[in-house]
């Protein structure tokens, strides 16, 4: 197993808002497709994926409704609300100035 | 808004274990699932699925901990927890919270009667550079000015920016229209208000031209007045209003603050109208007043006084001789002016009451340690079971609060009690006091502080890291913290060895104060003080009024003796003569005996029957001496042998004062205590008051005589009658009626109510830090019970073991003695103005103290002590 690592402080919950930002899915999948695309980087723990679903629910960015998965199993779906929409936009922009300051510095150091 | 309704919501939402479960669950079947297509076993997908999830109870509780009302559920949880504990542990609760009441309470009710005196800001700006300039009279401590030094003194003063007088004391005056009123007012100089500082809230001050004899009628009025009778309306200034029948202008309206610097209440600000050019002429006197004055900045009132005093020597010189050795020069700051001799009882409550509060926080914060110390164990088990360190101290921080909480709301109802005693058997004179309120910034200053102690101290067993030996069942507690705590308990008990010294000599002060020899009888005589109303003007009217009186008491059945004075001892300085006698017959000039202060009455030959005073050379007055032409005195022995050392004194003719006739001294009386309970002895003379209008003077005491009476029969039997003999002869005499030593009784009210005071602190204070004490040394019995049991097993004797035990308490209270014994040695110099004939070294007070101290100290070691000495050690040893 590739060693998982460890993600920044808040940003778990731009990954999570932004995987949800595609379409409903249980806590499972989230996990899952972060891991995928992130090509096995990305490992979220359950121990910090569920409260970190449920701190986004409570704060209203997402929220839930029971359904039934793929094999006919009743399970939780998230979804992104109009507010976790909003929230996401802005993260998303707080996020890219982040990284491009970060990069500037790295550069000038290397160079 | 929108985010803050959701949690509201998610609040109200009970929290759903089952469907986070089943999130759970099927998580871990969607995992388990993934790992056989993977190619697992379905047992060994199950398993991977699981390691890979990690502490499902550990998620749960994450997930749970992030619903916002989580913090609230849990400060809740924490305080089910403390009152549970508090349950189980009822004796704690009780002592922590009464401890708590005690300071809180008894520190709120003090400081808010101590308070305004000591630390009120005075309503004038920049009040520290204010001071009081004036004269003051030997006998009296009220600083006063009279005219003809004022202006002379104005001229030429350096040392202040501005110097001000009012009248001495308001008068009545009559608001005579439309909803009348009776006011109080008082005169002053136009400079008083820009002086004290203060600006009118409308309209203006007084003009300089307003301030002479005959000027206009202006007035300034207070804020209360303007609001209660002209309705706040502006359009009052300049308006004409009837005052005493005359027409004033009211020309400004004073802040709602303002007070008079005397503090006397006042309604009305009139222009002082002194005819300045008569003043100065008046050489020595002129009207009196009070004066006030601003300094300049950067002089201090050392360096006023020092600067003033030739300017008042130059004055004084224009005073008789005689004057001039008894007023002296008085510059005080505004504060001490007004709180007068009170100040020095105020500093030693308030540091009484902090000495109580210091004791009653250490007891909490050994207590919290005590309660810390055999927590360990508690505490390590829930640290292991998975309670944060932070979660362990806010849950001391829950108990410690709850406690202060209750402990403030008890000291609140406590205080409020006291204050009421306070009000209740307080002497007069204490200014502010009937206006004491509760003072909140203390409540929560004395609540902020126990708090402080009960965390500070419960603290330290949750910030230490639960040691592994905690959790072994049979731990030894650490000795640390019992150090800590007899530290505690060696400055408790040195902290009420302090307090109960101060009160001890207090007490053995009142002790001689109330068993001093007096010089005459005070039971069995009943005093009527009668006023008289202004038709009785002419000595001739008093004269007739009094005899009858006299005659019809007589007839009284049960009274052996009438006596008439004008005044009563051991007061007697309404009639202070500071000049001493004028005249003694066969002496070129007084001797020096007869100079100083001298006190006399006029008095009836039944005054020294009805005292019981002892006529010891010499004979009394007579009955018919009172219808002969002569005039007769009679010396107290103190007088007598001042004036005449080694020579007889009877038969010696003495000219009082200049225009009196000569006096036959025809006796000598022993000495009666006649200058108040605490002060010297004066010397005395007695005048026979004979049935002659020249010896009723229509001006001065006449009007206000007393007559005294000896019965044997109880008051309260026989003042009735006494009354209504004195109404038939005239039914608008005044009389008032008390047994001599209930007036005597007032007059040492005020040692006894801050022998009262301290004497409640002692005793709040040294309860306490028995309290402790007893705390400490069964703690350290109970710690010790498993060596104990040793120690008996190896062959100890009961005996041993109490010597044992009984050692740590002698230990503490020998150290925390000597210690309290040292500073109350150094701090008792303080009490020594309050202390009447007792040196404020009295050995005996402090070998009592510590006697007092060391016995119930040694009975709270005792008792744990002997509980210990009668441990089974099977029992002790089976412990393990």
């Amino acid at each position: 197993m590739p060693p998982s690592t460890d993600l920044l402080q808040g940003t778990l919950d731009l990954l999570i808002l932004k995987t949800l930002a595609l379409e409903p899915m249980h806590g499972w999948g989230v996990a899952l497709r972060i891991q995928q695309i992130s090509k096995d980087v990305l490992q979220i723990g359950q121990g910090s994926l569920y409260p970190a679903l449920h701190r986004l629910e409570y704060k209203g960015w997402i929220q839930s409704d029971w359904g039934s998965s793929e094999n006919n199993r009743r399970a939780k779906f998230y979804s992104l609300t109009r507010t976790g929409r909003k929230q996401l936009q802005a993260e998303l922009q707080t996020w890219e100035r982040l990284s491009t300051a970060i990069a500037l510095v790295l550069e000038a150091s290397t160079s | 808004m929108r985010e803050f309704l959701t949690r509201l919501r998610f609040f109200f939402s009970r929290a759903r274990h089952g469907a986070l479960d089943e999130e759970f669950q099927f998580h871990l079947e969607q995992a388990t699932q993934a790992n056989v297509v993977a190619g697992m076993t379905p047992e060994e997908a199950r398993r991977q699925a699981r390691i890979a999830f990690g502490g499902i109870e550990r998620a749960r509780e994450e997930t749970y901990a992030q619903r916002p009302g989580w913090w609230m559920e849990t400060v809740l949880q924490d305080v089910r927890y403390a009152l549970r504990g508090f349950r189980r542990n009822p004796l704690f609760t009780i002592t922590v919270i009464a401890t708590l009441a005690l300071g809180i309470g008894a520190t709120t009710a003090v400081f808010s009667v101590v308070g305004p005196i000591l630390f009120r800001s005075l309503p004038y700006p920049h009040a520290d550079r204010l001071v009081s300039v004036g004269l003051v009279h030997a006998l009296q401590r009220e600083p006063f000015m009279l005219g003809g030094f004022y202006y002379n003194w104005k001229d030429n003063q350096k040392p202040f920016e501005a110097l001000t007088s009012q009248a001495y004391g308001t008068k009545e005056c009559d608001l005579t229209q439309g909803n009348p009123a009776q006011l109080s007012c008082i005169g002053v100089e136009a400079n008083f208000l820009p002086a004290l500082g203060i600006a009118p809230l409308i309209g203006r001050d007084f003009l300089p031209e307003e301030n002479r004899p005959n000027g206009p009628h202006v007035a300034i009025i207070s804020y209360q007045l303007w609001v209660s009778h002209f309705n706040r309306d502006p359009g009052i200034l300049n308006r004409l209003v009837e005052m005493d029948d005359k027409p004033v202008r009211v020309v400004g309206v004073l802040p709602q603050d303002f007070e008079l610097p005397n503090l006397e209440p006042v309604n009305v600000l009139l222009p002082g109208e002194w005819d300045e050019a008569a003043q100065r002429k008046a050489n020595i006197g002129g009207v009196p007043m009070q004066a006030f004055a601003r300094l300049k900045p950067g002089v201090s009132i050392e360096q006023a006084r020092s600067q003033l005093e030739p300017l008042f020597l130059s004055t004084l010189s224009f005073a008789p001789p005689l004057m001039r050795k008894q007023i002296f020069l008085s510059v005080r700051s505004m504060r001490d002016f007004q709180m007068h001799d009170v100040h020095l009882m105020a500093w030693v409550l308030l540091g009484a009451v902090l000495a109580v509060l210091l004791i009653a926080c250490a007891n909490i914060a050994s207590l919290f340690l005590a309660r810390g110390a055999a927590r360990e164990r508690e505490l390590a088990v829930r640290s292991v079971l998975g309670a944060s360190r932070a979660r362990l101290i806010r849950q001391t921080l829950t108990e410690a609060f709850l406690l202060a909480l209750a402990g403030a709301i008890a000291g609140c109802a406590l205080a409020e009690i006291l204050l009421h005693v306070f009000i209740a058997i307080a002497p007069d004179g204490i200014v502010f006091l009937s206006k004491a309120r509760l003072d909140l910034r203390i409540i929560l200053f004395t609540a902020f502080l126990s708090l402080f102690c009960a965390v500070l101290f419960g603290l330290v067993p949750s910030l230490q890291k639960p040691r592994a030996a905690a959790l072994a069942a049979r731990s030894k507690n650490s000795g640390a913290h019992a150090a800590v705590r007899q530290g505690l308990v060696v400055s408790q008990i040195a902290i009420s060895m302090i307090l109960l010294s101060g009160a001890m000599l207090l007490l053995r002060s009142f002790w001689n104060l109330q068993e001093q020899n007096l010089g005459m009888q005070t039971r069995h005589v009943l005093t009527a003080t009668v006023s008289l109303s202004r038709r009785y003007a002419t000595g001739q009217k008093q004269m007739q009024f009094y005899q009858q009186a006299e005659l019809a008491l007589r007839r009284l059945p049960g009274i052996a003796a009438v006596g008439l004075s004008d005044s009563l001892p051991p007061g007697g300085w309404e009639n202070g003569d500071s000049s001493g006698l004028t005249a003694i017959a066969g002496e070129p000039r007084p001797t020096d005996g007869a100079s100083g202060p001298i006190e006399w009455r006029w008095v009836t030959p039944d005054y020294f029957q009805a005292l019981d005073i002892p006529i010891i050379r010499g004979k009394n007055f007579t009955e018919e001496q009172r219808n002969s032409n002569g005039h007769f005195m009679i010396l107290s022995k103190l007088l007598a042998s001042r004036m005449f050392p080694r020579k007889n004194a009877i038969g010696k003719s003495i000219k009082p004062r200049p225009d009196d006739p000569w006096y036959v001294v025809v006796g000598v009386a022993d000495n009666v205590k006649n200058s108040g309970l605490a002060s010297q002895d004066k010397p005395e003379y007695y005048r026979l008051r004979r049935n002659f209008v020249a010896d009723w003077d229509p001006n001065s005491w006449g009007l206000h005589s007393v007559i005294i009476l000896e019965t044997a029969l109880p008051p309260a039997a026989i003042a009735p009658w006494v009354r209504s003999q004195i109404i038939h002869i005239d039914p608008t005499a005044l009389v008032d009626i008390t047994p001599l030593n209930q007036q005597l009784n007032k007059l040492a009210a005020r040692p006894r109510f801050e022998t009262m005071l301290l004497g409640f602190f002692a005793f709040t204070g040294l309860l306490m830090a028995i309290i402790g004490l007893y705390g400490v040394i069964s703690f350290v019995a109970t710690q010790r019970t498993q060596e104990i049991g040793v120690r008996m097993a190896l062959g100890a004797s009961r005996f041993n073991i109490l010597r044992l035990i009984l050692w740590e308490g002698v230990r503490l209270i020998a150290l925390g003695g000597v210690v309290g014994l040292v500073a109350a040695l150094a701090l008792s110099r303080v009490l020594k103005s309050l202390l009447f004939s007792i040196s404020p070294y009295d050995p005996v007070s402090f070998i009592e103290v510590a006697l007092l101290l060391t016995l119930v100290a040694l009975m709270a070691t005792l008792i744990p002590a002997r509980s210990a000495m009668n441990v089974d050690p099977v029992v002790a040893l089976r412990h393990e």
